[in-house]
């Protein structure tokens, strides 16, 4: 096997992920896993001619140092890591070239909280349940299901010659200039369970994203909720708390309430448990989830479930390269 | 989701699984995965296929044609599992907690004691003497959540508060009203009873026993546990790590409700409820 990239520093998690992840797990225990901004991933691949789910990595908070072994096309979205290559800082969102030898180099986020790198071609992986994506729980996929480590080498998978693009300053996402972030979300599984004070309360919070967070999901600290007489008054086997309820399925994106803790759960969040889920977000926040930093501010908005899927199909016709300029 | 009803009984769940696999056997477009419980039936659409509305209306009109719940036959194997009961492993998990967050009784015991039993021993009696359903894999990768066939042998026991820092991979524990094998090294807030020596999830299963190649069980299989001695334990151990353990399960044959409700009653009314 030939090697296209080594790894000289890993950075903090750095993993390959593709999109849209693990196909037909759920009903196994298996979250989806792959990227969490699906946006950012989704335009990193365009800028370098793959297919938009390609498998490419996912970078988080601390980004990796890595040595080119062949000449290749690459290109960095997301989070603002001051990505340079021998010391020469790099573009963001445009379609970027190194020769074998070159170092390329992502620091800390200054701006956001993940980065993706696309490879021309996309990465070799292992396959596993209909993705390429790496599922660390399940030790699975990805690079021998594992985040990467130092001296690990990747082989690019081939490709055509393709011409350099960049994504429009328009389409270029989606941060928050004030440490706040709107989270579209729609209501339901569990809304029920809250009382019309509890919806509201949640609402009007402005929820602090706490440190204990990573790709299970993202921990929220707030005030206690408000809960309905369906919560408060139950049969017994759901459990003493009135968040508690008989195992239920968890779905992806759901706002799980833990006691008093809200945890938006994540690509590799748990597929059920005994918590209610009053809320959902909607897939278009996601993106926003993945670069939100610690001790920034969540305020929820809840939209129906039409809007939810008109945004998704925007963002859907948005991810194709007809928006890339050359 | 769709909710079958507001309690925890086990009528829910075989409706939810009759659904599930009526679902899947039908034409409609659209739906990606499902996370089936003991009370409910989580579905994922792709929404460019299918419209919320229509969706519910196909969804709806499959449930209608399912007839009563007695009337549902599911598709289910018998799974064999050793468990070493009363274990040194899951006891060095419960002692590490002792130590590290809250002094507690040994679970055995304590599942043993608010249960009315005599003591572990008779735990271990009764937890082995009964078919465990499997209402669902959730939470991680393989993780069977189960409820005894037999009512006698329901052990109801509140999970741990805080939750256990670790539990040794493959640990057998109950829960609510559940038993689960914890199939990764996880924290976790069931009670630790035992472990099997024999894997339920693997990323790469040699053994063809293994569905849709990840996961030994699926819902609507069920487990019986047979008890091994810490001996037996460490030389399946060498079998499984050999790759020349042979999983023992029976073939798929369908499970009929009406069956066991017929024979869930019959038990109830000879009085002997929790009495083995």
């Amino acid at each position: 096997m030939t090697y296209d990239l080594e790894v000289i520093k890993p950075g903090l998690e750095t993993t390959i992920q593709d999109w849209p992840g693990l196909k037909g797990g759920f009903k196994y225990g298996f979250n989806r896993s792959g990227p969490i901004d699906h946006y950012s991933f989704r335009m990193a691949n365009l800028l370098v001619g793959n297919h938009p789910g390609a498998p490419g990595l996912e970078v988080q908070f601390i980004g990796p140092t890595i040595r080119f072994l062949s000449s290749q096309k690459f290109a960095v979205t997301g989070a603002d890591m001051e990505a340079s290559l021998d010391g020469n800082p790099l573009p963001l969102w445009e379609t970027l070239s190194a020769e074998a030898g070159q170092i390329l180099t992502l620091g800390s986020a200054i701006k956001g909280a993940r980065s993706y790198i696309a490879f021309s071609g996309g990465l070799k992986a292992n396959y596993f349940l209909g993705s390429y994506s790496t599922h660390t729980i399940a030790e699975a996929g990805g690079f021998d299901g594992k985040k990467l480590e130092k001296g690990n080498k990747i082989t690019i998978n081939p490709s055509s010659v393709i011409e350099k693009l960049t994504l429009p300053d328009k389409y270029q996402s989606m941060f928050s200039n004030n440490g706040q972030w709107i989270i579209e979300i729609v209501l339901g599984p569990s809304n029920d369970w809250l009382s019309e004070e509890g919806i509201e309360l949640f609402i009007n919070t402005d929820w602090i994203v706490s440190p204990r967070s990573n790709r299970m999901g993202i921990r929220l600290e707030g005030p206690s909720l408000k809960f309905s007489e369906r919560a408060k008054n139950k049969a017994p086997e759901h459990g003493s708390h009135p968040s508690n309820c008989v195992d239920i399925g968890y779905p992806f994106g759901g706002i799980n309430i833990c006691g008093d803790t809200p945890v938006v759960l994540l690509n590799e969040g748990l597929t059920g448990g005994g918590f209610i889920i009053p809320f959902t977000v909607a897939s278009c926040s996601l993106p926003k989830l993945a670069q939100a930093r610690p001790h920034e501010i969540f305020k929820f908005k809840i939209i129906s479930v039409e809007e939810a899927q008109n945004i998704r199909k925007n963002i859907n016709t948005l991810c194709e390269s007809k928006t890339l300029k050359s | 989701m769709i909710e079958f009803g507001d309690d925890g009984a086990l009528e829910l769940n075989f409706m939810a699984l009759g659904l599930m696999q009526a679902i899947e056997q039908s034409e409609i477009a659209g739906i990606i995965d499902s996370i089936p419980s003991y009370n409910s039936l989580l579905l994922e659409y792709e929404p460019d296929k299918i419209k919320l509305p229509d969706l519910t209306e196909e969804i709806q009109n499959i449930f209608d044609s399912l007839g009563p719940i007695s009337d549902i036959e599911i598709n289910s194997r018998l799974a064999y599992l050793p468990c070493c009961y009363l274990d040194p492993w899951t006891k060095a998990a419960i002692e590490d907690y002792c130590l590290k967050v809250n002094e507690r009784e040994f679970d055995p015991d304590f599942v043993a004691r608010i249960n009315g039993l005599e003591d572990k021993h008779e735990l271990v009696r009764v937890h082995s003497n009964t078919e465990h359903w499997v209402a669902s894999i959730m939470a991680l990768p393989g993780c069977a959540l189960m409820r005894p066939l037999d009512p006698r042998c329901l052990l109801v026991s509140p999970k741990y508060n805080p939750p256990r820092l670790w539990t040794p991979a493959n640990a057998v524990c109950t829960g609510g009203m559940s038993t689960s094998i914890h199939t990764l090294r996880v924290p976790g807030g069931y009670n630790l009873i035992g472990r099997t020596p024999v894997p339920v999830y693997e990323a790469n299963p040699t053994s063809d026993a293994f569905r849709n190649g990840v996961s030994l069980l699926q819902p609507g299989d069920r487990v019986k546990f047979v008890p091994i001695s810490v001996e037996e334990y460490k030389y399946i151990r060498s079998q499984v790590r050999s790759d020349s353990y042979q999983y023992n399960t029976t073939d798929y044959s369908k499970f009929s409700v009406k069956e066991w409700e017929k024979w869930s009653l019959s038990l109830t009314n000879q009085g002997n409820t929790n009495d083995l």
